[in-house]
């Protein structure tokens, strides 16, 4: 993560802010920053999502390709991810540095995606054993603001929200070989239902109060947080505690319950700039990336 | 003698027999959900490693050991602000470096030696586990190197590995705030999911949710948290992470006794 440098005075002024439900922006506690999504933004691929959160700007790219399924689930297919930290983020990430941080995020979204309600793998498959559907999502971080893990998993439901894939058909002659066919119009296309992919909350543990969407020197205050990874309904899928220091049970509890109720109006708020952005169709103004 | 790839042209790939077997309908049996395996713990026992831990619980058998502390590779970084407390900055403090091995033979399938993105998973939930406790700040410039071996996975590897690694920290010397005990748990899928304690292999494959948890016993602080899977709403999560942090609370005195048995060894085998 980008490291910024911080004097005592400006820690124990953040600080004693959190206690008062005041932080130094002028927000509370649960208070997101201002969000910006744009979806459609790059033309090569099945879809593509980007978010503005604050100083943090991710683009995540989706790209359907055709591949075989694994071998202990033949009638799904699969999504993989691929995070790369690119050196315009933070110095450090020059080279090899950003690697660690980027399978930390991988692995994090893999472990989100683990279960069998977030994404319907099942319409992923498009002949049993032999050929399905997997979904290379590919997460580039452009700018390290703080709070990567939320901005994250907005960027990924907003780019599968936009995913289209083609449709396909099988054909079978008589000796029995298959042949797959892609409709020829560039439109006709099968989207995926994004109702339970779930968003990171990542709560940070800043003196006996905790806050989300901490920025870079709120994550210089804190030394504990937790990641809690909810869907629209409320459901969580993963759970995890990130920092050097350790919490307090009674905190856990609450945290929880914080994320609860920060994820429910998370995801409202998405799914309405989503359908709002979709509704605008072809003729939407674009902001791309000087806007 | 390796094979001749040239001249045997075999599959590439190999693949066990048991998924063409005929599927086992074989469901775990029920059983009451708070119950721990009986765990047997050994501290001690490497020649080599500063500090070592073995540790026994069902089916899982996970070896620790600690070496260090020697000086930290990668060069000087400039001075960086102090932590939050006053203590050492932040580029005079030690490093917990933690890597998690599987050994090949411990699941059902195979696994390539270089396991890659779970392995290193699992040793950066070991370390984020393992640095509350340890007293970084101690041991400037330096490192501690743990690594945990786990030689058969017969259920919550990682809560074992968790609890190995902290009494094969505390069997080294290393200064420590407080043990560190882990605890895994899983969800039963269906109509009436219930949290059941300590999981052996079978119900973890059948789990619709698992979750570690990590407590420091005596200061009461959650060390490590790490879960996935359809769980549910936040109140299931909730029991689950008070039942495993009363798990934990059970198994301390083990722990505790363990070492004080390794230390007794130590000071009869010592020349006096």
């Amino acid at each position: 993560m980008a490291s910024v440098s911080l004097s005592e005075a400006e820690k124990v002024y953040i600080v004693h802010g959190v206690q008062e439900d005041l932080r130094v922006d002028g927000r509370g506690c649960e208070d997101y920053r201002c969000v910006e999504v744009e979806t459609d933004v790059v033309s090569n691929t099945s879809g593509s999502a980007r978010v503005k959160l604050g100083h943090t700007d991710i683009l995540v790219g989706v790209k359907a390709e055709m591949g075989t399924p694994k071998l202990e689930k033949p009638n799904e297919g699969y999504l993989e991810f691929f995070v790369d930290c690119s050196a315009n983020a933070t110095p450090e990430f020059e080279g090899r540095g950003g690697d660690d941080l980027g399978t930390e995020i991988a692995n994090t979204l893999y472990r989100i995606f683990n279960n069998k309600s977030s994404i319907d793998l099942r319409s992923l498959c498009i002949s049993p054993q032999e050929h399905c559907w997997v979904l290379y999502v590919d997460v580039l971080l452009l700018e390290c603001g703080g709070n990567l893990f939320d901005a994250i998993s907005i960027a990924v439901k907003a780019a599968l929200f936009n995913t289209r894939i083609p449709r396909v058909r099988v054909l079978e002659d008589e000796e029995g070989s298959k042949d797959i066919e892609l409709s020829d119009d560039p439109y006709d296309c099968m989207r995926l239902s994004v109702d339970n992919v779930p968003c990171i909350v990542t709560l940070c543990k800043i003196g006996c109060r905790h806050v989300v969407d901490a920025t870079l020197q709120e994550e210089a205050c804190s030394l504990a947080s937790l990641l809690v990874s909810v869907t629209s309904r409320g459901v969580v899928t993963c759970l995890r505690k990130v920092g050097k220091g350790s919490l307090d049970p009674e905190s856990i509890f609450e945290m929880m319950e914080s994320s609860k109720r920060v994820g429910k109006v998370l995801h409202m708020s998405l799914q309405s700039v989503l359908h709002k952005e979709e509704s605008l169709g072809p003729k939407r103004p674009k902001v791309g990336f000087l806007g | 003698m390796p094979g001749d790839h040239r001249r045997i042209r075999g599959p590439e790939e190999s693949q066990p027999p048991q998924l063409y077997a005929a599927d086992e309908d074989e469901t775990p049996a029920a059983r009451d959900p708070t119950r721990l395996r009986p765990v047997y713990a050994r501290a001690g026992l490497l020649s080599q490693a500063k500090g070592s831990a073995y540790l026994e619980a069902g089916g899982t058998k996970v070896l620790c050991a600690v070496s260090g502390p020697r000086q930290a590779e990668g060069g000087e970084r400039g001075g960086g602000p102090a932590g939050a407390g006053g203590e050492a900055p932040a580029a005079l403090r030690g490093r917990l470096l933690c890597d998690f091995r599987r050994a090949p033979f411990s699941g059902r399938r195979r696994r390539a030696p270089q396991g890659g993105g779970e392995e290193r998973e699992l040793g950066l939930a070991l370390q984020e586990a393992l640095e509350p406790a340890v007293r970084l700040g101690r041991y400037p410039r330096a490192q501690l190197e743990v690594s945990a071996l786990l030689l058969e996975d017969g259920g919550s590897a990682l809560a074992a590995a968790l609890t190995a690694a902290a009494l094969a920290l505390a069997d080294a010397g290393v200064e420590m705030y407080d043990l560190v005990v882990g605890c895994g748990l899983s969800l039963t899928p269906g109509p009436s999911p219930t949290w059941l304690l300590d999981p052996t292999r079978l119900e973890e494959e059948h789990s619709a949710a698992g979750l570690t948890v990590a407590l420091m016993p005596v200061l009461n602080q959650v060390a490590g948290l790490l879960g996935s899977g359809e769980g549910g709403q936040t109140e299931s999560w909730t029991d689950a992470v008070r039942l495993g942090l009363e798990g934990c609370q059970r198994l301390y005195p083990v722990l505790q006794q363990c070492l004080v048995r390794a230390a007794r060894r130590r000071s009869a085998a010592a020349p006096s």
